[in-house]
């Protein structure tokens, strides 16, 4: 028996104009014209709706840089989805602002790079720190719930308590400090931004510290990053079970990155209902369920828990899809990220970022 | 962070809302949702930010009159101040 998945997430585009150095986009990105037209997501919002989907979670690329944004978030709130935009804030004007959330916006999740402007358009290629500052200030004044993201990695890790501080003064109810997770971009920039056990410790400390403070003020969510964990993360809830991902052409993946895993191939829902390819596609059967575990997952006791963790990661660290996930202490491939850490610990003799580059 | 004072005005957070999933009453907010059953549904249907804490309270122990009215307003605090945390309630 199949579950019904619980959120969906919807790259409604892959235009940016920023260019972060881990943007979760795939290296190939969708171009403009192969995005689906306003009334073709809408209809797909009702189908998940009525496939028990609950959560609908706007993203991108950054989701503004489609102009009829406000008529896919009344087509979320119509259908009777909990409506979530993810974006960095540029291309919201206070106008604007205020017509999504007319438009039944439910959250807004305002990603951060930094506390201050250079090192944030050193991390995103662009400028638009200030901006957003402006922008959140706008926000507390809607209703609607408000998060912030920020990602942290080696290159801001070293001040993180005035981050955190930088945030409270935003005033938003929930933060998400979310380590950088190493698929496409960020893959290619692991050697920069992967922290040292160092760091991580600090982190942890400087974040146990900003809940307590902050208690029943600011919730602040975090996990330990999976390079430094001893079991992998329950990747996405496990392969199609909680959650389901449409990119900008209307393929239907498991989770960000399946794109990578050779062979894969997603059907899309302009040929077919959305609950037709829940429970029937290839690419989202591939690792559902427990079928396809080789040792150690196989026979492990926590299989039921992490789902054997990450495919993608799997496959970008081992070359085979298979693998257990390296992170897990009891993978035979573990010490590629023993190695991985290790040299986080050296020194980058020649900094040099791989940028995202634009959809086109 | 204090559980809600009598006069405090209980109400579901900004972007917190409720819906129902699979016929049972749900509260969805960002990131995931609660089922709200019995008597935590009966609580949350009266934080509306009009009533006080103590107009709950009271309203509660009409309606459950044979309960005690300290315990009712005890569970009501601890109630309200958990969601508190969560940033589901505010007051």
């Amino acid at each position: 028996m199949v579950p019904n998945p619980l959120a969906l997430i919807a790259e409604i585009t892959h235009r940016c104009p920023l260019r972060c150095v881990y943007c979760s986009n795939p290296l190939q990105l969708a171009k403009r014209d192969s995005e689906l037209a306003t009334e073709e997501w809408v209809r797909v919002f009702q189908e998940a709706a009525g496939l028990g989907v609950l959560h609908l979670h706007l993203t991108g690329g950054e989701p503004a840089a489609r102009t009829d944004l406000e008529e896919l978030i009344a087509g979320g709130r119509l259908a009777g989805l909990y409506t979530n935009l993810i974006t960095s804030g540029i291309g919201i004007s206070e106008r604007r602002l205020s017509q999504l959330v007319e438009a039944g916006l439910d959250h807004v999740q305002l990603s951060f790079q930094d506390s201050q402007e250079e090192p944030a358009a050193w991390i995103a290629g662009a400028k638009g720190h200030a901006y957003k500052v402006g922008l959140a200030n706008k926000i507390r004044q809607l209703p609607l719930a408000f998060t912030v993201n920020l990602v942290v990695h080696r290159q801001n890790l070293d001040h993180i308590e005035e981050m955190i501080e930088f945030i409270e003064e935003l005033q938003p109810q929930r933060v998400e400090i979310a380590h950088a997770q190493y698929y496409g971009w960020a893959l290619k920039n692991r050697a920069m931004l992967l922290p040292t056990p160092e760091q991580l410790e600090h982190c942890m400390r400087a974040i146990e510290k900003a809940r307590h403070r902050l208690a029943g003020k600011v919730r602040i969510d975090s996990v330990v990053p999976d390079y430094y964990a001893r079991y992998p993360k329950a990747c996405m809830g496990g392969w199609g079970r909680r959650l389901l991902l449409i990119d900008p052409s209307g393929q239907v993946l498991p989770c960000h990155a399946a794109g990578v895993i050779p062979g894969m191939r997603f059907d899309n829902v302009c040929d077919h209902p959305l609950e037709w390819i829940w429970r029937e596609s290839e690419a989202l059967q591939r690792f559902r369920g427990e079928e396809w575990m080789a040792e150690p997952c196989k026979s492990c006791e926590r299989r039921t828990e992490d789902f054997g963790g990450c495919r993608c990661q799997a496959f970008l660290i081992t070359g085979d899809a298979t693998a257990t996930d390296p992170v897990c202490s009891l993978s035979p491939h573990h010490s590629l990220i023993e190695i991985a850490r290790a040299a986080a610990s050296s020194e980058v003799s020649q900094p040099a970022w791989s940028y995202r580059t634009n959809a086109g | 962070m204090p559980p809600p004072l009598p006069d405090s005005q209980p109400r579901l957070a900004p972007g917190c809302r409720w819906s129902t999933h699979n016929e049972h009453p749900v509260v969805l907010f960002p990131e995931g949702m609660i089922r709200v059953e019995g008597t935590a549904q009966n609580i949350l249907e009266l934080c509306d930010g009009q009533r006080t804490t103590q107009e709950i309270v009271a309203a509660l122990s009409a309606r459950y009159a044979a309960a005690d009215p300290q315990k009712i307003n005890q569970d009501v605090a601890s109630f309200l101040e958990a969601l508190h945390q969560k940033r589901i309630v505010d007051y």
